[in-house]
C-alpha cells in the first residue's frame, strides 16, 4: 500500500515527473513487444489502454493474489540490510515542502431531522429550504 | 438463526479469517484475553500470519468435503511444503526449515485452524523427517529428508500393533539378520497415512525382549513384502487415510537403520516428545476455532427475545472455555521451550502438556458444540469436525493414561 495517505497521487506525479505514460488502479497487465497493455478499473467499467515502454503502472487489489511469505524468507527479512540514504549523498536538493496548513476544524455539528408524513410534505419541505 | 446449512466452509472459513486479522487491539470479535500471538517474537508473530492465512484460503473452505469424502489432499499439503511447512524442525542442508520446538507448536496451532485432521497428519510426517534427520547418517539423511521436506514423497510412523498399543516395548515384528539384510515379519495396526504415504519409519525387533531388543528401520512403498491393510472408516481424522501394514518376508538393506541396533524404541520416544507437543498444538488451534464459531453463534442466536450472549450461563461457559484455552497454550508453549533447551525435564512437561491440552481442548470443543444447540450436530456447521477429529488425540502418540504413567513415574522414582 501506498504511503501517500492514500491520496491517489504518487504515482501519477511520478509519471509526469518522468514523462511517462501511466495505467492506473491496473487489475490485469499484459506484456507485448515494445509495450503494455493495461486494463484499468474505472467507475464505468472496465478501461483497456496500450502503453509504449517505458510506463508506469499503479495495481489495484484484483490484479493478482499475492504470494505466501515462505518461512526461510521470513527468516532471511530479518537480516536483509536496511539502507539509510541522505539526500546530500544522493546529489538531489530536497524537496520543498508545497504544503502549508491554513487552519483546521470541525464541521458544524449535525443539526436534528424533522418526520414528515407523506412525499407531498417532504417535496415540500426541500423545496422551502433550497434544496430542489 | 445463525446462517443456514450448507455454509460449513462459510462458518469454518469465517472463524479462520477472523483469526487472521491484526494483532489484539481493535481486532473486529477477537478478545486479547485468547489471542494466540501473545509473547511471540516478531519473527514468531510472522510465521504465525503466514500458517493463519494458509489455513483460512487453503484448507478451511475444504475441511467439510476432505472429511465428508475422506480426500487425503496431497496438493494442499505440498502446498504448505512450499512454504517450508515439510519439514520445519529438520536441519535446512537437507531441505528443511530449521525452526525452533516453539515455533512449530505456533504453526502447527495456526495450521489446525483451517483443518485440524490434515495438520496433524503434516505434524506425524514432520515428526519422521525429524527422526531420519537427527538418527540417520549423512547418506541417509540425504536419501530421504529432501524429499520428505518438499512432500514429494510422504511418511507414516510405525510403532504401534494388534497387541502392543501403550505396552508399546512389547512389539513383534521381528527383523531377522542375515548378511546386509534385515526380513521383517509381522504387522503394524493404525497407522496414519498407511497405504498412501511413501516412507515407513518401523520399529522392529532385531534382538531380544523389551525396549533394548529393538530397531528403527526406514522402508519404501513397493518394497516386495510390504503390504497394507483396508482403509479404516473412522470418527475424525478422515482427512488422512489409516491402514494397517504388513510385512511378509519383507527384505530391507541393513543401511536403512536409523542408528544403532538396540536404538530403536529411544529414537521412537524421542521422536514422540515432539511429536506430542505437535498434537497437542493441534488440538489448540481447533479449539481456538471452536471458540470464536461460539462466540459468534451467542451474539447471533436469539431465544427468549434476547441474543443467547446475554444469558449469564454461557457467559461463564465462554469464559471458563477461553480460560481453559491459555492454559493450555501455556503447557504447550512451556513444554515446547524445555524441549528445544534440552532441558532433563522435557519428556516429563511434554507429556504434561500432551495430557492436559488435548484434554481441555475436547472440552472446549464439546462445550462449543452444546452451545450450537441442534445445529451443533449438523455436519453443515464446522464445529462437530473439529470435536470428531481432536477426540483422538486423547487416544494417539501415547493414551493420556500413559501420560499419567510417565508423570507419576518422574514424581515417584525423585
Amino acid at each position: 500500500q501506498a504511503i501517500d495517505d492514500d491520496c491517489n497521487q504518487t504515482g501519477q506525479l511520478l509519471a509526469a515527473m518522468l514523462d511517462w505514460p501511466q495505467a492506473t488502479f491496473a487489475s490485469r497487465v499484459d506484456l507485448e513487444a515494445g509495450a503494455v497493455q493495461v486494463q484499468r478499473e474505472v467507475d464505468g467499467g472496465l478501461e483497456t489502454l496500450r502503453l509504449r515502454l517505458p510506463a508506469l503502472i499503479t495495481a489495484d487489489l484484483r490484479l493478482n493474489e499475492p504470494r505466501y511469505a515462505t518461512l526461510p524468507n521470513i527468516m532471511k527479512a530479518k537480516k536483509k540490510p536496511l539502507e539509510v540514504l541522505d539526500w546530500a549523498a544522493l546529489g538531489v536538493p530536497p524537496p520543498l515542502p508545497r504544503l502549508r496548513v491554513l487552519v483546521v476544524e470541525e464541521p458544524p455539528a449535525r443539526g436534528g431531522g424533522e418526520r414528515v408524513d407523506d412525499v407531498a410534505a417532504l417535496v415540500d419541505k426541500l423545496r422551502q429550504c433550497g434544496r430542489i | 438463526a445463525p446462517s443456514g446449512p450448507g455454509n460449513r466452509g462459510a462458518m469454518a472459513w469465517r472463524a479462520a479469517r477472523l483469526l487472521r486479522r491484526g494483532s489484539a487491539a481493535g481486532r473486529r470479535g477477537i478478545a486479547a484475553c485468547i489471542d494466540p500471538s501473545v509473547g511471540l517474537t516478531e519473527e514468531q508473530k510472522e510465521f504465525q500470519k503466514v500458517a493463519l492465512d494458509f489455513a483460512a484460503k487453503e484448507m478451511a473452505p475444504h475441511m467439510a468435503e476432505w472429511d465428508e469424502k475422506e480426500i487425503f489432499p496431497v496438493e494442499t499439503m505440498r502446498k504448505a511444503a512450499q512454504l517450508g511447512f515439510g519439514g520445519i524442525y529438520v536441519k535446512p542442508d537437507v531441505g528443511g526449515s530449521g525452526l525452533s520446538r516453539l515455533d512449530t507448536s505456533v504453526i502447527f496451532e495456526a495450521l489446525s485452524t483451517g483443518c485440524t485432521s490434515t495438520t496433524a497428519y503434516m505434524s506425524i510426517h514432520n515428526m519422521c523427517v525429524w527422526m531420519i534427520d537427527t538418527f540417520g547418517n549423512e547418506e541417509q539423511r540425504r536419501r530421504f529428508c529432501p524429499s520428505l521436506c518438499s512432500m514429494e514423497k510422504f511418511a507414516s510412523y510405525c510403532l504401534t500393533e494388534p497387541g502392543s498399543g501403550s505396552d508399546a516395548a512389547s512389539l513383534l515384528t521381528s527383523a531377522q539378520r542375515t548378511g546386509d539384510t534385515y526380513v521383517l515379519n509381522g504387522s503394524k495396526a493404525f497407522i496414519s497415512g498407511g497405504g498412501d504415504t511413501d516412507v515407513y519409519v518401523v520399529m522392529c525387533r532385531t534382538g531380544g525382549p523389551g525396549p533394548k531388543g529393538i530397531s528403527c528401520l526406514v522402508l519404501e512403498k513397493g518394497t516386495p513384502g510390504l503390504s497394507f491393510g483396508k482403509k479404516e472408516r473412522k470418527v475424525g481424522w478422515n482427512s488422512q487415510p489409516t491402514r494397517a501394514v504388513i510385512f511378509e518376508d519383507c527384505a530391507v538393506p541393513v543401511g536403512n537403520r536409523l542408528g544403532a541396533e538396540g536404538q530403536g524404541f529411544s529414537i521412537a520416544m524421542k521422536g514422540l516428545n515432539g511429536g506430542r507437543i505437535n498434537i497437542a498444538s493441534c488440538s489448540l488451534g481447533a479449539a481456538h476455532a471452536c471458540v470464536l464459531l461460539a462466540q459468534e453463534h451467542l451474539t447471533v442466536r436469539k431465544q427468549f427475545g434476547e441474543p443467547l450472549a446475554n444469558n449469564q450461563y454461557l457467559q461463564f461457559g465462554l469464559a471458563e472455555m477461553a480460560t481453559r484455552l491459555v492454559a493450555a497454550r501455556l503447557m504447550v508453549r512451556n513444554a515446547a521451550r524445555a524441549l528445544q533447551e534440552g532441558r532433563e525435564d522435557a519428556a516429563v512437561l511434554c507429556s504434561m502438556a500432551k495430557l492436559f491440552a488435548t484434554d481441555e481442548c475436547f472440552v472446549i470443543c464439546n462445550q462449543a458444540l452444546q452451545m450450537h444447540g441442534g445445529y451443533g450436530y449438523l455436519k453443515d456447521y464446522a464445529v462437530q469436525q473439529f470435536v470428531r477429529d481432536v477426540r483422538v488425540h486423547q487416544i494417539l502418540e501415547g493414551t493420556n493414561e500413559v501420560m499419567r504413567m510417565i508423570v507419576a513415574r518422574n514424581l515417584l522414582q525423585g
